[in-house]
């Protein structure tokens, strides 16, 4: 169809081509490169007349794009431009604080034209995986995929590598990725047009073998995502936080890695990289899961002056699909025998003490005073039920340790 | 007729001021009219502090002070506490925490800082624990980057240097560093009116025989942080909050960190203090001078809790100069003749741990309070086949704090502050860090042989920028035993539970046995946070295992340290294979050695073919 498309625009190109374009005598030394090379001006910019600058822009719905590239305008219609998960998300948290929040501290990622994603100017080309990641970076599922989780927002923790000026953590990245994979190779134009996520779910490529113990066990295949198993590590943040000065004087002993609004800055109580926690998404599978946020607002001017601070203004986590995916997994007492993973910490095992420090929470581990915003927690006498050790479950762990230790050495090297 | 009163009072108090003055202070209580008493045997201020006390001025009063403010400080604690206190201080002269030789070997060791000779902060002659005199080379002379890092970083917690400038982790120097306590802002706020408030010195005049956790908190709170997380704070990821009043917060401590509330030492917890498990001889030295803190430590969990195999051991005092009568002095009920006193591991008394009507009880030195101890002696979850070789806090710990990366740059072009020479030199450190965490934390094999918790210790990547700007070294990795790695370290994070790790949650999480965060395909197991030099090595552990075979990439340091082999790392997951049925340690099958060809018996087999 893309194809048929192409060949069509470059037949009608050459049409306008033989009028013969005045362009080029003014705007000299602009060659278009890529699939565009041989296309006239006017075939994007559409009249000598009237010419669309810009003929990219959300704005204009890319009125020189849609000419060939019908229908792929409705892009402009879902999250990537009118972020209503976000928006909404800011509207019952931050906003009760601070108005402005949304304009000062999430207006620097949104799609503004086709040429976000499409390369610069005149060498129009597919998006790259660092194209989208240009967006999808820091806690935003992207990064990951390349093998990148954000560091801890001091300034002690600001170091190393850097990929458009950001720092990062080096994670193992995604199977697809080493293999060469683009985000649009499971992300296509057609299906981000509709507004769906994604055009290729696991199992449209992927059979599960039936030779891991693990997908012979009927529930697994059932109820679980394949990326709740096969998502390696992904990033966490417990405990987001946004300072509020109101005088710039006032940040000085915060050494914390400057955000787009100089009225904030951004911290976090605990940052973590493992394997995330488990619950259950839209579709009442099991799916890994993480906060986003569980969110604190402190006003540093007025905390100063005995106002309150550390106000939480939400507890909501999400059930996502992290892009870190590995053959491998955890083992089985990964999930099996972690409550800690499905939110059911037990007090005697609990590290983190929230309530000592204010933090209105008893632990990030237990689902009370917190909520899954498209999805729910797998509850306590379910996690009973997948941690109860019965014949089938016993059968399967020894066979799957067998198996896994009849091929250790007993050597080192 | 109240302001009679007031004023009468007052007139009363003033004199009986004088009275105390007259008595105790000629001289000197003129200004320092309240100043208060070191202790009561400690009531005159010329025998330690020297000075003219009859002189009537200031100048001319202070001109042969000794100090002049801290007569205890090295240069001059010979003349004044050692007078009295000889003992004492010719054990403190050599104990770790004056000579700090065991940092500055370790930093030797893994700067590639060796040189044949062995040093100390200030260096001198020493006993070594055979009792043969050695002699230790001056730090000062240690005239490579190691010395420098030494020099720079490390010497602001020796109890032989003064630091007055870091918040909360302020001290004097010699006896004082530990006897007269700062504040975290290290003002003097007693009730001598000419002293208050004046910076770089104690909280109050009066002197405590004994330290509290507190004390012991100013220097124990980088590197292993065990003050910190005894008391159950982590300075985790230096984020700063929660706020506190609209600062950084909760807990601020030195360095601008700020530290998050965790579940405290069980200890602790209990309200036990540093003190009450570590001697006088841990902390002070017991005469010889020792290579690294562990061969100086005299202490182990065993000696109040007892072994798998043995109770703990006790002495009775029988003699009148027993250690345990003169170190008790101060404590709320002092040991007497005839008790009997739990044993070190060096086979040396406790002051205030006894054994009485068959139990173990252990007095809080400041406190009084008495604790027993319970005795884990020949309990089934203690004599599990393979344990042997467990240090308590293998499976004790509730957290090991674990601090990933420490990148350290030397700028040449730089000036930095030398603490021991007193001087600033070219050249000055800075330092970042990857990534930090607490649980679950690695295993290994320490310098008894025995499986410990490791950190870190250090993984240190070193820049050097040269004067000229250029730079000489770039994210270097050291030799360490002769080849470049990192190294991680034996540790007790002192943050113990009574509850220990789980048998299904160590022996089915390859993070325990220092793969890091991991997933396991196949019959190999890859660490998921890398790190940045390599593409494959775990940052988090030092483990790999590559179809089927382990590797190992880092270092354990410390004689007969290393991480678990082939076989260890075999037999430890292969436990997997009776852990969903037989999950109780105190299981029977785990008293002996386990035979995995049980699972191939007809029991087994009708069982698992269910």
């Amino acid at each position: 169809m893309i194809l048929f498309i192409v060949v069509f625009c470059l037949a009608e190109a050459k049409t306008v081509q033989a009028a013969a374009e005045n362009c080029t005598v003014c705007h000299k030394g602009i060659t278009p490169q890529g699939r565009h090379a041989a296309l006239p001006c006017l075939a994007c910019h559409l009249r000598e007349s009237a010419t669309v600058g810009n003929p990219a822009l959300a704005d204009n719905r890319a009125v020189g794009c849609v000419a060939c590239h019908s229908g792929h305008e409705r892009i402009f219609e879902h999250a990537m431009v009118v972020r209503g998960g976000e928006r909404r998300f800011v509207e019952r948290s931050y906003a009760r604080v601070d108005s402005g929040f949304w304009l000062k501290n999430c207006d620097s990622c949104h799609v503004q034209g086709c040429l976000d994603c499409h390369g610069e100017g005149h060498a129009i080309q597919k998006p790259s995986v660092e194209a989208c990641q240009s967006c999808h970076k820091g806690y935003y599922t992207g990064w990951d995929y390349s093998g990148r989780a954000p560091r801890e927002d001091n300034m002690r923790y600001q170091r190393g590598i850097e990929v458009e000026g950001e720092t990062f953590l080096k994670m193992l990245p995604d199977v697809h990725y080493r293999a060469g994979m683009t985000c649009g190779a499971c992300h296509s134009m057609d299906s981000l047009a509709l507004g769906q996520r994604s055009s290729k779910q696991c199992r449209d490529c992927h059979t599960p073998s039936q030779r891991p113990v693990e997908h012979r066990i009927a529930a697994h295949l059932q109820r679980l995502e394949c990326y709740a198993c096969h998502s390696a590590w992904a990033p966490q943040e417990y405990g987001t936080f946004f300072l509020r000065f109101r005088d710039s004087a006032l940040k000085e002993g915060f050494d914390l890695k400057p955000g787009p609004s100089p009225d904030y800055l951004r911290s976090a109580y605990l940052k973590s990289q493992d394997a995330p926690p488990l619950g259950l998404n839209a579709a009442g599978r099991v799916s890994p899961i993480r906060p986003q946020f569980i969110a604190y607002y402190t006003d540093i001017m007025s905390a100063r002056n005995s106002g309150p601070e550390n106000i939480l203004l939400a507890a909501e986590w999400r059930a996502w699909f992290p892009h870190t995916i590995q053959r491998g997994t955890v083992t089985c007492e990964g999930c099996h025998d972690n409550p800690r993973r499905f939110l059911h910490e037990p007090g005697s095992g609990r590290i983190y003490q929230l309530e000592k420090d204010g933090m209105q929470l008893e632990s990030f581990w237990l689902q009370d005073g917190q909520r899954v915003i498209n999805g729910d927690f797998v509850s306590a006498s379910r996690y009973l039920r997948l941690s109860s050790k019965s014949p089938a479950y016993t059968k399967a762990y020894v066979e799957k340790w067998k198996t896994f230790l009849n091929r250790v050495d007993n050597s080192s090297h | 007729m109240r302001f009679l009163a007031i004023i009468i009072s007052l007139l009363a108090f003033l004199l009986s001021a004088c009275t105390q003055k007259d008595q105790n202070r000629p001289g000197c209580g003129d200004c320092h009219t309240a100043l208060e008493h070191v202790s009561a045997a400690h009531d005159d201020c010329v025998t330690c502090h020297g000075g003219d006390p009859r002189a009537t001025d200031k100048k001319r009063a202070h001109a042969s002070l000794r100090g002049p403010a801290n007569p205890s400080a090295p240069g001059t604690w010979a003349d004044a506490c050692g007078r009295c206190h000889r003992y004492q201080l010719e054990r403190v002269t050599s104990t770790i925490m004056q000579t700090n030789a065991g940092m500055i070997r370790n930093i030797q060791l893994t700067w590639e800082g060796e040189d044949g000779r062995a040093y100390t902060a200030r260096g001198g002659k020493h006993f070594d624990a055979n009792g043969k005199p050695v002699e230790y080379a001056a730090v000062e002379d240690l005239d490579n980057l190691s010395g420098e890092l030494y020099r720079k970083f490390c010497s602001r917690c020796h109890i032989g240097s003064r630091n007055a400038e870091s918040y909360a982790s302020a001290h004097a120097s010699g006896c004082a560093a530990c006897h007269f306590p700062w504040n975290d802002t290290a003002t003097y706020e007693g009730r001598d009116t000419t002293m208050k408030g004046r910076g770089g010195h104690s909280d109050s005049h009066a002197m405590t025989a004994l330290p509290d956790t507190r004390v012991c908190s100013r220097c124990h709170n980088r590197s292993g942080r065990i003050a910190f997380s005894y008391q159950g704070l982590y300075d985790g990821n230096n984020g700063l909050v929660p706020t506190s009043g609209g600062e950084g917060g909760p807990v601020m401590a030195s360095g601008a960190r700020n530290l998050v509330h965790i579940a405290p030492d069980v200890h602790c917890a209990a309200g036990m203090e540093c003190i009450d498990c570590h001697t006088s001889r841990d902390v002070m030295g017991d005469g010889f001078a020792y290579r690294n803190m562990y061969l100086q430590t005299e202490i182990s969990c065993e000696d109040c809790h007892g072994s798998a195999g043995d109770v703990p051991r006790y002495r009775e005092i029988t003699r009148e100069n027993d250690e345990a009568l003169r170190e008790s002095k101060n404590y709320r009920q002092p040991a007497t003749s005839g008790m009997r006193m739990i044993q070190t591991a060096k086979g040396r008394s406790y002051s205030n741990v006894f054994y009485q009507a068959g139990a173990i009880w252990l007095q809080g030195k400041r406190s009084g309070k008495l604790y027993r101890s319970k005795v884990i002696t020949g309990t089934p979850e203690h004599t599990i086949a393979g344990h042997g070789r467990l240090e308590c806090h293998a499976c004790h710990s509730r957290t090991s704090v674990q601090c990933y990366g420490c990148h350290t740059s030397y700028d040449k072009g730089k000036p930095g502050m030398d603490f021991i020479r007193g001087e600033e030199t070219p050249g000055s450190f800075s330092e970042s860090e990857d990534y930090r965490m607490l649980y679950p934390f690695p295993l290994a094999l320490n310098q008894r042989g025995r499986i410990s918790p490791v950190t870190p210790g250090c993984q240190t990547f070193v820049t050097v920028a040269e004067q000229d700007g250029s730079r000489s070294k770039f994210e270097y990795i050291s030799k360490f035993r002769g080849k470049q790695q990192l190294r991680f370290a034996p540790f007790y994070s002192h943050n113990s539970g009574k509850k220990a790790v789980t048998c299904a949650e160590c022996h089915g999480n390859p993070a325990f046995l220092g793969f890091g965060q991991h997933v396991v395909e196949g019959n190999s197991i890859k660490g998921t946070l890398i790190c940045e030099r390599s593409d494959s090595k775990p940052l988090d552990g030092f483990l790999t295992m590559d179809k089927g075979r382990v590797k190992a990439y880092s270092a354990i340091t410390r004689e007969h340290s290393r991480p678990l082999n082939g076989s260890e790392v075999k037999r430890a997951l292969s436990v997997n294979l009776c852990l969903p049925c037989h999950s109780k340690a105190a299981d029977p099958i785990y008293r002996k050695g386990l035979n995995l060809r049980a699972l191939d018996d007809t029991l087994h087999r009708r069982l698992l073919s269910r």
